[in-house]
């Protein structure tokens, strides 16, 4: 009887102590999983990742991106071929966005003028980024009357209207190719990532570990370098995919004005304006290209509104 | 209240006085001699003449400051094209024009983009918030050149029999419909998106839970509670709106064939006509800080709070 009890008692207690180690072993995972996403960039993705609509948005830019570098390579139509024979010619197999006046195929010209258009506005979206965020931490983090001068001249820069001021901008260098229109639209914009990233430094600055981080006597270059910019990386990130629609509406605007890159080169906005002399009897070919920057808008907004989401804490709970 | 406004003011004209000057050294970056692009070149003896008469003998300095007499006795100087008309003579021509298009459009953008904003904002993810944010999201995404030329593809081609609308010109209401749509769309989704988002963040508050338990009828807490403090928000809207309605501007009246102030400067870029450019550019820019200081001093009205963080 005693030997069985005890032997119960053993048993028991070995189950328990299987228990208690599958348990503790158990969270150890779960524990290693959290810490495993707590890394800030795991964590933003695990939270971008679950947000729908900016999955779809990143599998739209993906598609675009794909569409404008893989087609030219793979469809061997010149696109500067002129055909009379061939012109206005509606959507078919042959020529899946039609042709248009001097019979080129649409279809390898929109992917070009997409090359044109993302890279105009990759190219203007990062030096925006450059000097806007340049800007906005020196200002910030510079304070005093510094910061008092450089943001009442960021003032002024805002009573100056958008298009006018790209347009005199093109004039000064007196033709428009791919880089002055980069350095036209990013004159003409510049403005609002300097005033946000202003605002985020003089936020970080206040943080009790920059202030630590002062008063063990790092340099003032450490503690922007190390502590203030890299935190403002999030945001830096979202404005890219802000920037970057703004940007390329705004070069398809004046190209639609006729003053965009030279032809036979064309962006979506000079392919625009080429459809809206010809609009009356083939609105295809003003629909493709504006669609075109529809689509490569949208998808940045959403992916920008998805990265504010996961980045932001504020917004987090509600995800 | 007063100070508030007084400094405000005061601030305007030192940010006045640098966008003149920015402009003005833009213009003075562009290359050429306004009097040497004929073929006949100018005579010596003549050239100095006109070099005096527009005092481009002086120092920069000095034609800066007779070129900002100049805007401030509403005298932009001659045409450098057409030799014989003011840059005000223009300006008078084509400015009022696009100021009737632009009115109507900020109209229409109120009148349509504020109760949509409302109604998405009351019937969250609703089937109506859906359509509604499906319309502003498609005019944000559209550029407006496809939308006007959509709207006269339509109205003023296809279905020609079945509607009053010409493709271009303005002249009379009739002409004035599809222009006005084409360039209040963009507005209107912008602040129809505002709108929506500033109901919703007071739908939250707590001083519409307490209006609620108290026992208010929901129209009432809506209309005295909800509309009124999500409102305020969209003031702060006017001046990217004004943005929009400036760059719209310029393209839907070269779509329509409009002889407004946006057309008549992309022709004074491509006709080198840089006394023009430069007095259109200068004239928006007021417009555009004087909007700003307007809707600063109203939101100093509407909001106390930010008249001492507001303050500039």
């Amino acid at each position: 009887m005693i030997t069985d009890r005890r032997a119960s008692v053993r048993d028991r207690r070995a189950e328990f102590e299987a228990t208690l180690t599958r348990t503790a072993e158990a969270r150890a995972q779960e524990a290693g999983a959290a810490t495993q996403r707590a890394s800030l960039l795991r964590d933003a993705l695990y939270r971008f990742a679950r947000n729908r609509a900016a999955i779809i948005a990143a599998l739209a830019f993906v598609v675009m991106g794909a569409f404008v570098i893989f087609v030219p390579i793979f469809r061997d139509a010149d696109p500067n071929a002129v055909d009379f024979s061939q012109s206005f010619l509606s959507p078919s197999w042959a020529h899946p966005f039609g042709t248009d006046e001097f019979g080129r195929d649409l279809f390898v010209r929109t992917a070009l003028g997409g090359r044109i258009s993302i890279g105009i506005g990759f190219a203007a979206t990062f030096a925006i980024m450059l000097v806007g965020v340049v800007y906005g931490a020196v200002s910030g983090f510079a304070g005093g009357w510094v910061d008092n001068g450089m943001m009442r001249f960021l003032d002024a820069l805002y009573g100056l209207p958008y298009l006018p001021f790209a347009i005199i901008t093109l004039a000064i260098f007196g033709r428009v190719n791919f880089w002055t229109m980069v350095v036209a639209l990013t004159v003409a914009s510049w403005f609002t990532t300097a005033r946000v990233m202003r605002g985020q430094i003089i936020t970080l600055k206040e943080n009790d570990y920059v202030r630590a981080a002062h008063a063990l006597g790092a340099r003032w270059y450490r503690v922007l370098f190390r502590h203030l910019l890299p935190n403002t990386l999030g945001v830096i990130l979202i404005f890219v995919f802000l920037e970057l629609p703004t940007v390329v509406l705004g070069e398809a605007f004046l190209s639609f004005l006729g003053l965009g890159i030279e032809p036979p080169k064309a962006s979506w906005g000079s392919l625009a304006q080429d459809g809206y002399t010809a609009y009356q009897a083939h609105p295809y070919i003003i629909v493709i290209p504006s669609v075109c920057i529809g689509w490569l808008i949208m998808s940045a907004f959403f992916i920008a509104d998805g990265l504010r989401d996961a980045l932001d804490p504020r917004t987090r709970e509600k995800v | 209240m007063l100070k508030f406004i007084a400094r405000r003011i005061t601030w305007t004209i030192p940010v006045i006085l640098l966008v003149i000057l920015m402009t003005f050294f833009m213009m003075r970056l562009i290359k050429g001699n306004p009097f040497q692009v004929t073929e006949r070149p100018v005579p010596p003896a003549i050239q100095r003449n006109l070099d005096r008469q527009f005092h481009l003998d002086q120092p920069w300095y000095i034609q800066y400051l007779y070129y900002v007499k100049g805007v401030f006795t509403a005298d932009l100087g001659p045409s450098l094209v057409q030799r014989d008309r003011q840059v005000n003579d223009i300006i008078k021509e084509h400015f009022p024009l696009s100021l009737k298009l632009g009115g109507f459009a900020m109209l229409f953008a109120i009148v349509v983009g504020i109760p949509l904003g409302v109604i998405a904002a009351l019937k969250q993810n609703s089937i109506a918030d859906y359509a509604v944010m499906t319309v502003v999201n498609s005019g944000y995404a559209l550029p407006n050149f496809l939308i006007a030329t959509l709207l006269i593809y339509f109205f003023a081609v296809k279905w020609r029999e079945h509607t009053p609308f010409p493709t271009n010109g303005w002249g009379g209401p009739a002409s004035w419909v599809l222009p006005t749509l084409a360039l209040g769309h963009a507005p209107m989704t912008v602040l129809a998106r505002i709108v929506r988002g500033s109901m919703l963040e007071t739908l939250q508050q707590d001083y519409i839970r307490t209006a609620k338990a108290k026992g208010l009828r929901s129209h009432r807490v809506i209309g005295l509670h909800v509309l009124r403090n999500s409102l305020i928000p969209a003031v702060t809207a006017a001046a990217p709106l004004l943005g929009y309605l400036i760059a719209g501007s310029f393209i839907v009246e070269t779509i329509f064939g409009l002889p407004g102030i946006g057309r008549y400067f992309v022709i004074s870029v491509a006709s080198r006509d840089y006394s023009v450019t430069m007095g259109i550019t200068v004239l928006l820019s007021i417009i555009i800080i004087v909007a700003n200081l307007a809707v600063d001093i109203l939101y100093g009205f509407l909001d106390p709070r930010t008249r001492e963080v507001g303050a500039r």
